[in-house]
């Protein structure tokens, strides 16, 4: 039964290599950087196809995908932030609350956010994933992506000035 | 979309803007997975008895009226009940591939029924992971003594995760699920339905009436002919082993509706190739 035309593993294989970019720009926006970027692309590529018997439906394959690979990104992020020299870490944000009165970009707000609150928000605005998408994404129930949705939005609002809706 | 956005979209697209050997890495990190699952269906061919024994199971407990993860959103009834994550942490080493997002209930007014099923996913999970743990490294002798590469050998690989099922005013059912894969996956179920009000699990009964028995049978029957039709899904007939009458300790979850769905494991009612069944049963 495994032998018709295009096998779930083949579509996920398909779907690995077109999808690329935006798995990279995803990993990226979490680590920063093009090795790191690299790494976690080929790490979540290689846990998808060595799990892929445990893909059933098809129609899933790009949340069950976006999950690994959140996973993946984020465990990087934790694990390198342990192992940045301490110089670095200072230009990181001491504190998750910007100055008051400061004024942030956007794309650098977004930053500050927990790591979940950035997965729910790049896979809303950037990935343009529906919130049922987000959620089985994000392996989170729906109304815990509207929570951090809206917190999110409102974190935003505060650090930006700028008028940020969900459309 | 507003302006904002647009243009930190384009900053997230600039900055992240795949450069070329991604194509490269991409190509090489598929060819690594796919040898990887090569040599672990191999090592299904040398290994089938061994490999039999794999555990996928769902513990499922549904509660009303407050939901986990709301607790923002309704305040009152949020604090209820809850479910949130106790243990998470990822092995990823030449012998194990093993994810672990372990959940827990926290159920205000219910202490014992919430310690006695936090307690229970606990142990359970734990000794599946033991078990698996032990099952691997006889499996890897196994492999070496009869003439295999040691480099060969796959890791084991395990999950465990859990899923919120259905959330209204009045129930909650997550699975808590562990997979184990080392040739193919084998799943079992486990269910907890708890009535939060009367600090009890719920069965088919209080769902369905003194007739569940019948009502549940019948649901599962009219499911299993229904899909039959597709002459791709196969089950076992009942002299086959296939399916008789519920359990009266039938597993099941509620779904988004809050109707029953009936679980069955992979092998229970059908061949293998038809993975784990599910029959929902509108009361």
């Amino acid at each position: 039964m495994e032998q018709t035309i295009l096998s779930p593993h083949q579509q996920l294989v398909d779907y690995l290599v077109s999808g690329q970019a935006d798995f990279y720009r995803l990993a990226f926006s979490y680590v920063k950087n093009r090795d790191a970027a690299l790494d976690v692309v080929q790490e979540s590529i290689v846990k998808a196809l060595s799990k892929s018997d445990t893909l059933r439906e098809t129609a899933y394959l790009k949340t069950w995908f976006y999950r690994i690979l959140l996973n993946e990104s984020m465990n990087y992020f934790r694990r390198g932030r342990r192992l940045v020299p301490f110089p670095e870490q200072q230009e990181e944000p001491a504190a998750p609350d910007p100055d008051v009165g400061e004024r942030l970009d956007l794309y650098d707000a977004i930053d500050r956010l927990s790591l979940q609150e950035q997965a729910v928000i790049r896979l809303r605005f950037f990935e343009d994933m529906k919130l049922e998408e987000i959620a089985q994404a994000t392996g989170a129930n729906l109304n815990t992506v509207k929570s951090r949705l809206y917190k999110s939005l409102r974190k935003l609002r505060e650090w930006t000035g700028e008028e940020l809706s969900d459309e | 979309m507003n302006e904002s956005w647009t243009r930190a979209k384009a900053r997230y697209e600039s900055e992240g803007a795949p450069p070329p050997v991604l194509d490269f890495a991409v190509a090489s990190a598929v060819r690594a997975g796919e040898r990887r699952r090569r040599s672990r269906r191999a090592v299904r061919r040398s290994l089938t008895a061994a490999a039999a024994c794999c555990a996928c199971f769902v513990l499922l407990v549904n509660a009303s009226p407050g939901f986990a993860h709301a607790v923002d959103a309704v305040p009152v009834l949020g604090q209820l009940a809850r479910i949130f994550t106790v243990e998470q942490y990822t092995v990823d080493d030449r012998d194990h591939l093993i994810d672990v997002r372990l959940p827990a209930l926290e159920l205000s007014g219910h202490t014992d029924l919430e310690q006695r099923i936090n307690v229970e996913i606990q142990s359970r999970i734990n000794a599946l992971l033991d078990e698996a743990e032990a099952r691997a490294r006889k499996a890897r002798e196994a492999y070496v003594e009869t003439g295999g590469e040691e480099i060969d050998f796959i890791p084991i690989i395990i999950d465990v995760d859990y899923e919120i099922k259905c959330q209204n005013g009045q129930y909650l059912s997550f699975l808590v699920t562990e997979t184990e894969t080392l040739a193919s996956a084998y799943t079992q179920t486990y269910a907890y339905n708890i009535d939060l009000e009367a600090g009890r699990e719920i069965t088919l009964r209080d769902l369905l009436g003194p007739d569940y028995v019948e009502i549940a049978n019948a649901a599962v029957r009219a499911g299993i002919a229904e899909r039959s039709k597709d002459p791709d899904q196969v089950y076992f007939s009942p002299g086959e082993g296939g399916f008789q009458s519920i359990d009266p300790n039938q597993r099941f979850y509620l779904n988004q509706a809050g109707h029953p769905v009936i679980l069955f494991d992979k092998y229970e009612i059908a061949p293998g190739s038809m993975g784990q069944q599910e029959f929902e049963v509108v009361p």
